[in-house]
Order: structure tokens, then sequence, then C-alpha cells
């Protein structure tokens, strides 16, 4: 196990730095003019980063609105009869809903719950799976959808949602599986 | 269906926050007005009182007198580091700076006071004129709405912020991925990368050509994902939506591709999450990679359900129509 993850973080130090240099060895040798042709591509780099303003301000603070408002704890205090159902900790929760809302908000919580349970507790454990198998759903929406100025989102938000609440079932099912 | 959910954030969190702070109103959490009886710490209490001059010194409120006020437990007595300025021989302005050992609640009426958090205002009665400051009265200033305050200038204000910082950070490493790619395109690399896994791309986007540069584009950031690459994988991630979107009949509305694209990077496909690996070191687990396992198993099904369920909702005939009409 040790092994294969060295392979994959001595991987992840190379491949940017190998990638950026094959691209441009291999370019020269096609007989591409590399920097006119780096130079015309990148041109396009700040129009892409300024149609993305409209479509992340408007899903941020609309998830900004609902972390200071302190929703969380109630929405928690709502679910957690159904969570109990599924051997999943009341504690839990918080993690489950901020996961696909916000990446520092989640890491925030992982954070907390971590210090108040420990790392190695069945909880511990199961927030830091959450956290690692799950992704920042609505901002990865707002952002590549906004890049190309996609308003109408057809099915990816429900297939969206569906994997992540899969991901988090998963989670739970496999930390009380494997640790319980 | 984003709509709704756009709503549904809004709205719960401005609701909430209005109801949270009516409750803290009724029940009166932040005590205000209360007089917090206090003692002030200073080294050298043989000074002048001078009006509209700062002096530094420290405030001690004790365990139980705190404990009494607002009715939550505390660990040991409180002593803070504070300012304060004489309005007269009687009275002055006291600010009071917070650190880590100061109540959870002080925090909260601090942000609720001022925007940043870090301070606590209010006003030190003194029982005789001068020289005495033991037995002294603290009365913060009284605050309200503080949930409604907090949706304002840590919700609304401060994402609206992030949001353009997000989007302006992103200009510099989106533009030298652009030029590489243009530079791969030119090469015929982002091709031969397109065709190199054919037998599955050709499944998951079948309305894509197969050496169309979207293909190759969407390798690439797949495959950034996968190795935790974040600064590759969203720039090679919008230019592959950018190819996506050239297929585009109908512009504004996602393609089916888009829609799959999309949910395969919601969904994470990333192998090693160090983020997490180092906070659990960091907290002292025993052993913080024992989560790989169940990452790895987690983060594939949540994946395959993803793609399953984008394939099926795609003939959905509310799907379909939005495609086709106009």
């Amino acid at each position: 196990m040790d092994s294969i993850i060295n392979f994959i973080e001595i991987l992840s130090v190379i491949a940017i730095p190998l990638l950026v240099i094959f691209i441009v060895t291999y370019g020269t040798i096609k007989k591409v003019k590399i920097y006119e042709v780096f130079v015309e591509g990148a041109k396009e780099g700040f129009n892409v980063g300024v149609r993305i303003i409209p479509y992340l301000v408007a899903m941020l603070v609309a998830i900004g609105i609902f972390r200071a408002s302190g929703a969380m704890d109630i929405l928690t205090i709502i679910l957690s009869p159904l969570t109990n159902l599924i051997g999943m900790p009341a504690e839990t929760l918080p993690m489950a809903i901020m996961r696909p809302l916000s990446g520092s908000g989640a890491l925030g919580v992982m954070t907390e719950i971590i210090k108040t349970h420990g790392a190695d507790s069945l909880i511990g454990r199961m927030v830091s799976v959450m956290m690692g198998s799950g992704e920042t759903t609505f901002y990865v929406l707002a952002v590549y959808f906004g890049s190309v100025g996609i308003t109408r989102t057809r099915h990816a938000v429900p297939a969206g949602i569906i994997a992540d609440i899969a991901g988090i079932l998963m989670s739970i099912w496999l930390v009380n599986l494997l640790f319980k | 269906m984003l709509n709704y959910i756009w709503l549904a954030l809004i709205l719960v969190g401005i609701l909430t926050a209005i109801g949270w702070d009516l409750y803290d109103i009724k029940s009166d959490k932040y005590r205000n007005g209360a007089e917090i009886k206090s003692d002030v710490i200073y080294d050298n209490s043989n000074f002048l009182v001078e009006k509209n001059k700062r002096y530094n010194f420290s405030i001690k409120v004790s365990k139980s007198e705190f404990e009494r006020i607002y009715g939550v437990k505390i660990s040991k007595d409180l002593i803070q580091k504070a300012t304060l300025i004489f309005i007269d021989n009687k009275s002055a302005y006291i600010e009071i700076y917070l650190d880590s050992t100061s109540p959870h609640i002080w925090f909260e009426q601090s942000r609720a006071q001022k925007v940043d958090g870090s301070t606590l205002q209010g006003k030190l009665y003194f029982q005789e004129a001068m020289g005495t400051f033991s037995d002294v009265k603290l009365v913060l200033n009284s605050v309200k709405f503080v949930k409604l305050n907090s949706v304002t200038n840590e919700g609304i204000v401060k994402y609206a912020r992030i949001a353009v910082e997000i989007s302006i950070g992103l200009i510099g490493i989106m533009s030298l991925w652009l030029g590489l790619m243009k530079i791969a395109e030119s090469s015929g690399l982002i091709k031969i990368i397109a065709k190199s896994l054919k037998p599955i791309t050709v499944k998951l986007f079948p309305d894509v050509p197969d050496d169309h540069p979207a293909i190759g584009a969407m390798v690439m950031n797949i495959s950034a994902n996968i190795l935790g690459l974040a600064n590759a994988a969203t720039p090679l991630g919008l230019k592959a939506m950018e190819e996506l979107n050239k297929l585009n009949k109908k512009l504004g509305t996602a393609t089916d591709a888009m829609c799959t694209f999309l949910v395969i990077n919601t969904s994470n496909v990333q192998l090693i999450p160090a983020t997490v690996i180092a906070i659990r070191a960091a907290s002292g687990s025993v052993n913080p990679t024992e989560i790989l396992g169940p990452v790895i198993v987690a983060t594939s099904v949540s994946t395959i359900i993803g793609i399953i369920a984008v394939k099926l909702l795609s003939k959905l005939k509310v799907f379909r129509k939005q495609l086709e009409g106009n």
C-alpha cells in the first residue's frame, strides 16, 4: 500500500513539469512556433476568468448566506432521526451537508470534529472518508458551466447530487464495516 | 433545478437568521446591558488619570461571575488584555482584545459589534473615583441581530469578494494552460491523447467525435483530477468545456456530454486526498492513511453511480425537451 502511495505522490509532483516539457518539445519537433502559439492561446485566459465572476458570485453568496445563518444547526436537528436509521452518527451530518457546498467550510467541519472526537474515532474516520471522497459540487458546477455561459443545467444537478449521496452513503457503510 | 436550490439556500439562510435573532432577543442571550463585576489589573496603579489617553491593562472576570451572568460554563477565570480611555473620573471606554482563551459567546458578540471579530467594546464604571481598580463594573455595548449581521458581513459581502478573488486568481494559471493546450493542439498531441482512450470515451461521450480536441482536454482533466493536481485540473476542465461548447447547438443550455463531464468532475476521482491525510496526521492519528482504501472505493462508487444517473436522466423527456425546443 505504502509503495503505491509513494508512487502516486511522486507522480503528482513530477506530472506538471514533465507535461510542460513534453508539450513544448513535441511542439518543436512538429515545427509549431511554440512561443507565438502559446501566447495566442493564453490570451483567452483573462476572458475565462472574467466570465466566471457572475456565476461564482451568485453561487458563493447563496452558500455564504446559508453558512452564516446557522441554518445547518437546525438542519442537523431535523435530519438526525433519519440518519440513525442508516448507521450515520448525527455528528457527521454537518459534513454531509457542507461537503458539496463549500470546500473551506467542509474542511472546517472536519477539523472541528476531529478535534473533539479524535482522528481515530469512528466519527473522525467517517468525516475523513467523506471529505476525501466528496467534492465541492456546486462550486464546480458554477465555475465549469459559468465559463461557457450555461444557465440551463438540465440533468447535471440531479445527477451530481445523486453521486454525492452515493459517495456519502458508501463512506458511512464502509467505515462502519471496516472500523466498527 | 438549480433555481430551486439557489432559492432554498438564500431563503432558508435568511429566515433561519431572523428566527435565531428573534429567539436570542427573547432569551436575552447576550445579556445586553448587564453589569459584569470585574477587576482591573494594572502593574502601576499610581498613575494620573488623563482624559483621552489610552491605557493598556488587563481585565479579570471571575469564573463564577461569568457563569452567573451568561449561564454558560467556562473552565477558569478570564484574564484579557484591554485598553481603556477615561471619559471622566468614574467611567471609561474599554476595548477588550479577544484571544484563544476568550469564551465563544464573546466572539459572537464581537462579530456583531464589529466586522473583524477580534475586539469587544464596552464601558467600565468605577466604584469610586480613581485609585481603586477592583470591583469595577463592565458593561459591554449591546448587540442585536447577531445572525443577520453575520449573514450580511460574513455571508453576502465576504463571499461576493471571495468569488471575484477566485475568478481573478484563476486568470494566470488559466492563461498558462490555455497556451500549452494550444501548442498541444497545433502539434496534434491532443488528438493522440484523445484517441488513446477511445473505447471508453466513445461510450461516455457518444455525441463527441472521437478525435475532437474536447476529448483530449477531458482525458487530461480527468487524469489531473486522479492525481489531485487541482491547479491543472480546473484550467484543463474549462478548456474542455469550451471545446464541448463548440459542439453545442443551443448556447446557454448544457449538452449531454457537458452534463456527463461535469458529473465526473463533481463526483471527485482523486486517488489520494492529501489535505485530509495531512490534517489526520497533525491531529495525532496513529495511522493517517488508513482511510485511503474506503476513500478510493467510495469515490469510485460515487463516480460510477453518477455516470449511470446522468445517462439514465438524459433519457427523460423533461431534459430531452430542453435540448430540442427553443
